[in-house]
């Protein structure tokens, strides 16, 4: 009797203690989130995750100040996105709800203590049985496995929401530079059309001109600042969006941005082994791969539970009193209760599993090709917009900058009049705002490549809903599933 | 001036033509000239004599004589023409230059040319005026077959008539001139035994220039062959005001001077100071009942006109085309009249576009001709030159008869400027404006006219151009 009862107290002990392991993590898995966003973050190393700890608050929130009093770097800009941005703190504490949620479901159920007192003529039973249903603990071991690889994914899925977020503050980043820049241009191009327009103006009071050449130039006037409105609108639109990831408004929202962007690399990046490293590298594919495993671990049991469900034990000491007598006589034993698979042989249930298993494999599949042609993708427009930012800025700026100073000089010689001069300082100052653009989609092209590359697919976190930029990546239209690994 | 060897560039020219050195081994030698500077000619080595002419800012063509017959070698080639200090053109010419230089001949002389094409296209030469056989005339289709390019074909006849003549391509004749080919004939009188002709009289100082024209953009250099009308370089001599050469005068002596129109449209030539008479066209010597005296003459298109005058009055004389934008340099036809136009708080508004940008035309044009302002490449500012007074605003067809007290016979050198004796300048008047006589106003008009609609403009034509 000894023997048994030692073993099954050992048993009960192991269990405890397994469901004991199975704790809450102390910072929502915010750790583990940056430690995978890690250089994936848009080009800023070891960004930091809002914190539960007020002392971190307090310093994040210090350093966010020191961050806005300058012209705001793209880099500190995605710091502050990542600190302060609502839906990210949403998806995080989601994340942290997830984990206790995990905790909860490896906690083995209390064991039963059923107490019976029962009387007949001339006895008095008292029963008492401590009952333990024995499935969760024998499984303990595999579900604490897959609930393990559970989290695992959604922390994978929360990583790859950073990601985005950095990516799309960075994109915004750019955006809002590029416009606050070329609403500049603009500013100097209207006011070559105002020069033009007032001067046509004097030339028509004087009689120089008639009421139709100036009309033209009046023409000019208007279309330049219908142009200079819509720039600032784009600008202040852009700025807004900025704001809005990185979750600021108020006074805080009165940040200043560098009046240029950063110059173009001397070098672009090559294209060799870019399909490899998204493979390697890209967090939705180790996702989707960590799907399969998990998938496929479960298969094998999958058929086995419905029959094995009903596993139960049970002690139990009954004591029968004689009414008459007194005596007492003491009842003791051990009860396992055990499903029958009369009906339910678990085929179904393999079924599934093996369907659940092959849908993993083929997604797995989908998502590496996805990566795949999105490296290639991006490297391609990546190149172009290279190509094509060193063009404007190399040979069409200085071009439109030639001829306007030949222009200035035929003006000089009274070969050319002062409104082709100023048409042509137009079309100048409207080339530096198309190689602006054009140095602007460079940048843009290259945050979608590094996020192709190392981070995931483009698609717009459900959690950090960020309203989609205009003109967004290639990748993202590909893409419009977003959680769908 | 300086007078200049002629043949000094001739061995280079053989070595570098296309045309064979056999072949060219019993032609005359090729005399080159490589400056734009006046050469005056040298007495007539053999042949009959004569006095030279003086071709401004050109040369005369040296020749030899074969068994009585005078032997000139032409080549039509690409050179390249300065203009003008600071602006050369890619031209057509004769023997390094254009126009090609004076052929100067005496009436009966037998003259024979060879003409060498090294122009890319086939050409010929037509002698505009002269009397001589059909087939001599140069018309290519019609006289001839053109001279092939790297051929060298052969004009001969007698120059039968004296008077002032041109030569120009009559093949692709429209590019051709456009390019700057063309150049002088003189035929010279035969004289009595006193050394007299009844209609010619001996000039002291006998000077010759063709009027061409040129559309050469600014920025540019060369000249745009297909214009028609709108030409921006008005020359003589495939040269323009300040790069023309000054003509030279004692007082008391007689100056003829020789002008040709290969240009499109009609020139008038005005000199200061003088009057003078047309004595001879390109038909030949005018009677003398025929002559009546002048301060202009129109030379239309096509023409040649010979003046004589006896310059007598000392001093700076200008002599130009009266049409006045053929005393201007490049220039653009569509820049709009500035005059008058306010340019206040636009000047510092432009500037924030334009860094380099100044204001011109607000009062008028004459800021140009003193203003010192980075131009296109191989552009003339439009008017310029500088005399002892200031800025002569002018350009193109323009130059200075240099009429001196005491100067050498043969001296051709520019005298300098002229001093003036004293009070025989206009002046500044320095005294109380009260004391000035009135000037008389106009009388009322009948409908006073309203502040700022004083200058009523009639509608002008519409074109762009304005007609040359």
């Amino acid at each position: 009797m000894t023997a048994p009862r030692t073993a099954a107290w050992g048993a009960l002990a192991a269990a405890l203690l397994l469901a004991g392991c199975a704790s809450v993590s102390p910072d929502g898995l915010r750790s583990q989130v940056q430690t995978l966003a890690d250089g994936r973050s848009a080009g800023v190393a070891a960004p930091a995750l809002p914190s539960a700890d007020p002392a971190a608050r307090a310093r994040a929130d210090a350093a966010i100040v020191q961050w806005l009093a300058g012209p705001l770097a793209a880099d500190d800009a995605v710091r502050i996105a990542l600190l302060r941005n609502p839906g990210l703190q949403a998806r995080l504490a989601a994340l942290g709800v997830a984990d206790a949620q995990r905790v909860q479901a490896l906690t083995l159920p209390n064991p039963t203590l059923t107490l019976g007192r029962f009387r007949s003529g001339h006895e008095r039973e008292i029963e008492r049985t401590l009952g333990l249903g024995l499935i969760d603990l024998v499984t303990l071991p595999w579900r604490t496995r897959w609930q393990g690889q559970q989290m695992e994914q959604a922390t994978l899925d929360a990583a790859q929401d950073v990601v985005r977020l950095a990516f799309d503050t960075r994109r915004a980043w750019l955006r809002a530079v590029a416009a606050e820049q070329v609403a500049a241009t603009q500013e100097r191009m209207h006011e070559a059309a105002d020069a033009g327009a007032e001067l046509a103006r004097r030339m028509a009071r004087v009689g120089n001109w008639s009421r139709l050449q100036q009309a033209r130039e009046q023409a000019l006037w208007a279309d330049s600042a219908a142009q200079l409105a819509r720039a600032r609108l784009d600008a202040a639109t852009e700025r807004e969006q900025l704001s809005r990831l990185m979750g600021l408004w108020g006074p805080a929202a009165h940040y200043t941005l560098p009046d240029r962007l950063p110059n173009l690399p001397v070098e672009p990046e090559a294209s060799e082994g870019i399909e490899a490293r998204a493979l390697r590298e890209r967090l939705d594919v180790r996702a989707a791969r960590l799907e399969l495993d998990r998938v496929a671990d479960t298969e094998g049991f999958a058929g086995v539970a419905p029959w094995a469900g009903g596993i139960g034990l049970a002690y139990t000491r009954n004591t029968t009193t004689e009414q008459d007598t007194g005596h007492a006589d003491v009842k003791r034993g051990w009860e396992v209760e055990l499903a029958v698979p009369l009906f339910d042989w678990g085929g179904a249930a393999r079924s599934q599993a093996r369907g659940r298993t092959l849908q993993s494999a083929a997604q797995l599949q989908d998502v590496a090709l996805r990566a795949r042609s999105e490296a290639r993708t991006a490297w391609l427009g990546y190149r172009t917009a290279y190509d094509l930012a060193r063009q404007q800025r190399d040979a069409v700026v200085p071009l439109r900058r030639f001829i306007s100073e030949e222009t200035t000089l035929r003006y000089n010689g009274m070969l050319a009049s002062v409104w082709q001069m100023l048409a042509e300082a137009r079309a100048s100052s409207q080339a530096v705002a198309n190689a602006l653009q054009a140095q602007r989609d460079f940048w843009l092209a290259e945050a979608d490549l590094q996020r192709a590359l190392a981070g995931t697919s483009g698609g717009a976190s459900s959690a950090v809903a960020s309203t989609a930029l205009p003109g967004a990546a290639a990748g993202r239209a590909a893409n419009p599933e977003s959680q769908g690994h | 001036m300086k007078r200049r060897h002629f043949f000094s560039g001739a061995a280079t020219a053989v070595a570098a033509a296309s045309v064979g050195r056999a072949a060219l081994a019993a032609l005359p030698e090729i005399p080159q000239h490589g400056s734009a500077d006046t050469a005056v000619p040298p007495a007539p080595p053999t042949g009959r004599p004569f006095r030279p002419v003086v071709t401004l800012n050109g040369w005369s063509l040296p020749w030899r004589m074969n068994a009585g017959v005078k032997e000139f070698h032409l080549v039509a080639e690409p050179v390249v023409r300065e203009f003008a200090p600071g602006f050369v053109a890619h031209l057509w010419g004769y023997n390094g230059q254009s126009p090609g230089p004076t052929i100067e001949v005496v009436e009966g002389d037998r003259v024979r040319i060879f003409v060498t094409n090294r122009l890319p296209e086939h050409t010929s030469v037509h002698w505009h005026g002269q009397r001589l056989p059909n087939g001599m005339d140069g018309v290519s289709g019609l006289n001839q077959p053109a001279i092939p390019a790297g051929k060298t074909f052969v004009y001969e006849f007698t120059a039968r008539r004296p008077g002032t003549f041109m030569y120009h391509p009559h093949a692709d004749e429209m590019t051709q001139m456009a390019m700057g080919l063309m150049g002088l004939w003189i035929t010279h009188p035969r004289l009595d035994a006193r050394g007299r002709h009844p209609l010619i009289a001996t000039a002291d100082r006998d000077y010759a220039f063709l009027l061409n024209a040129f559309a050469v953009e600014a920025g540019t250099r060369t000249p745009r062959v297909n214009e028609m009308t709108d030409f921006n370089i008005w020359a003589w001599n495939s040269r323009v005001f300040p790069g023309i050469s000054p003509l030279v005068a004692r007082r008391g002596e007689r100056v003829r001077v020789r002008v040709g129109n290969l240009t499109m449209t009609n020139h008038p030539i005005h000199i200061h100071g003088h009057e003078f008479e047309v004595t001879g066209t390109d038909g030949g010597a005018v009677p003398p009942g025929a002559r009546w005296p002048e301060v202009t003459t129109d030379i239309a298109v096509g023409q040649m006109r010979q003046i004589e005058f006896v310059a007598d009055e000392p001093g700076d004389w200008a002599v130009h085309c009266h049409k006045s934008h053929h005393t201007m340099g490049a220039m653009g036809h569509d820049v709009p009249t500035m005059i008058g136009v306010d340019h206040r708080g636009l000047v510092a508004k432009i500037q924030k576009i334009v860094p380099d940008y100044m204001v011109m035309g607000e009062r008028g044009m004459a800021d140009m001709g003193a203003m010192e302002m980075p131009l296109p490449e191989n552009t003339l500012p439009m008017m310029t030159g500088t005399g002892p007074y200031g800025p002569l605003e002018m350009g193109g067809m323009f130059s200075v008869l240099k009429v001196r007290e005491h100067l050498a016979a043969g001296d051709w050198r520019d005298p300098g400027d002229y001093v003036q004796p004293p009070g025989t300048q206009a002046w500044e008047w320095q005294g109380a404006a009260a004391d000035l006589p009135p000037a008389p106003a106009a009388p009322a008009a009948s409908t006073a006219p309203q502040a700022g609609a004083a200058t009523v403009r009639k509608p002008g034509p519409g074109g762009t151009g304005h007609a040359h």
